[in-house]
């Protein structure tokens, strides 16, 4: 769900873009020493990835039909701070080329569906991962991220609405998050189904992360 | 392949095509931070900036009904903003209607919010579909760098627009596999072939993404890029900026 323009008012847009540009600033400082420069062709190409893994539609009930976000996928993938920065220019280009999520909104959109995924669902992943251990507990680590990550960015996204009073609060939140509690699910199923199939046919590439 | 859908119209050459793009870059976002600031109740004004988008849009050539087709991305987000205005108590009741064995009020006040958001996000879409549909995504990437947009932003950025056709290409290829194999309705069954495939493209990525590097270290990148073009600003783009940007100060100024 990308926020269009005018949907929140200018003290929470203004916060939230605050907070998104000082999510990416501490992304680049933090790739900068972890990361060569071999990583932005990589980093470029996986925002790619991303955004055409994004084009496969899942059906939901009531022919609506929804599609991955893959923020805890990359931070798997990718680590979390690469992952911030790769989700926040896919999120960039959808706004400028696609027109998907306003421009002074555009701080809310990288925050709930980008940050929230790559950096709080990637520890909530390796919380999971370190408690039960083995490839279970990877499985089960990026299972449970992938499902909080949707359910949390619905609850933000309705959360940031109801302070811009745009809707109410008391009916938004429980209707946004009970819908995404849903839509988590099959984010869940396609995120343990991509790195299951990942484990089997190169390891190599999971195991820089953990 | 077939997805030239990403900057379309961007390579015409209509007068507004070739306004320097920092020019334009910094016009409409300034524009939309003037039509998000508009109070809702400002009618005459958004007739204005709608006026101006218009009259931008005949200059610039771009098929009409092209750019209203692509504002119509907002409807589902409305829609869903639209469900909840009978939920908000207080004010001065416009209508009442019973829905099952709710009884929903519609207040004056939620008409003025769903107004408020259809207007403004409407307008937005249109100045955001101007702006990329006259400029090129390459030139759009380096306007924003001049601009101050981290580099890295901008070098993900373009390294996505290079291979975007690429992968969505090789994604609808195993998506075309896929539905060519399998009936399963099952969802849970679906989700799951969803996640193989996209494993399958994260590899094939992957290694793409290996083979890129030595190929551009074997040119001699050192981790800056280097375009011919260069942007020249002409009296032309500043009458354009000045004269503009005044005019949508006066109508949100104007009272």
């Amino acid at each position: 769900m990308h926020i269009p323009d005018g949907f929140l008012n200018a003290e929470t847009w203004v916060t939230m873009d605050i907070v998104a540009g000082l999510g990416i600033v501490y992304a680049i400082r933090k790739t900068k020493t972890s990361l060569g420069e071999r990583q932005i062709p990589l980093m470029g190409v996986m925002a790619a990835f991303i955004f055409a893994a994004q084009m496969l539609n899942f059906p939901i009930a009531g022919g609506t039909s929804g599609h991955f976000i893959g923020g805890v996928m990359a931070a798997v993938l990718l680590g979390p701070w690469a992952a911030t920065l790769v989700m926040s220019t896919i999120f960039i280009v959808q706004c400028l080329l696609f027109q998907d999520g306003g421009l002074t909104a555009l701080g809310a959109n990288i925050f709930n569906m980008g940050i929230i995924g790559t950096v709080f669902g990637y520890y909530i992943y390796r919380g999971v991962m370190i408690s039960f251990g083995g490839k279970k507990g990877l499985l089960w680590g990026v299972g449970i991220a992938s499902w909080l990550a949707v359910v949390l960015a619905a609850t933000f996204c309705s959360i940031e609405l109801a302070f811009s009073g745009t809707v109410p609060l008391r009916a938004a939140l429980p209707a946004m998050a009970g819908v995404h509690a849903l839509i988590g699910v099959g984010e869940a199923i396609i995120s343990v189904g991509v790195i299951r199939l990942i484990l089997k046919a190169r390891p190599d590439l999971l195991q820089r992360y953990g | 392949m077939k997805h030239a859908f990403l900057d379309k119209y961007s390579d015409l050459g209509s007068i507004i095509h070739r306004v320097d793009p920092r020019v334009k870059v910094i016009f409409f976002f300034v524009l939309i931070l003037v039509i998000v600031s508009t109070p809702p109740q400002e009618l005459l004004k958004f007739s204005g900036y709608f006026l101006m988008l218009l009259i931008l849009l005949l200059l610039s050539r771009i098929p009409l009904l092209y750019v209203f087709a692509r504002s119509l991305v907002i409807i589902p987000f409305v829609l869903l903003t639209a469900i909840f205005i009978p939920f908000f108590k207080g004010g001065e009741v416009a209508g009442s209607y019973n829905f099952l064995t709710l009884n929903l009020t519609i207040s004056y006040k939620g008409i003025l919010i769903f107004q408020n958001i259809l207007i403004k996000s409407w307008l937005s879409v249109l100045s955001l579909t101007i702006l990329t549909s006259t400029t090129k995504f390459s030139s759009l990437l380096k306007a924003l760098e001049t601009l101050k947009v981290p580099r890295v932003i901008i070098l993900i950025a373009s390294f996505f627009y290079r291979y975007i056709f690429l992968l969505i290409d090789q994604i609808m290829k195993i998506k075309n596999a896929r539905d060519s194999r399998s009936f399963k309705k099952n969802p849970v069954y679906q989700f799951k072939i969803i996640g193989y495939m996209i494993g399958e493209l994260f590899i094939r990525t992957y290694e793409r993404a290996e083979r890129i590097y030595l190929a551009m270290v074997s040119r001699g990148f050192s981790g800056t890029i280097h375009t011919l073009e260069s942007f020249k600003i002409n009296r032309f783009d500043l009458y354009f900026l000045g004269s503009l940007i005044t005019i949508i100060f006066f109508i949100r100024l104007w009272r």
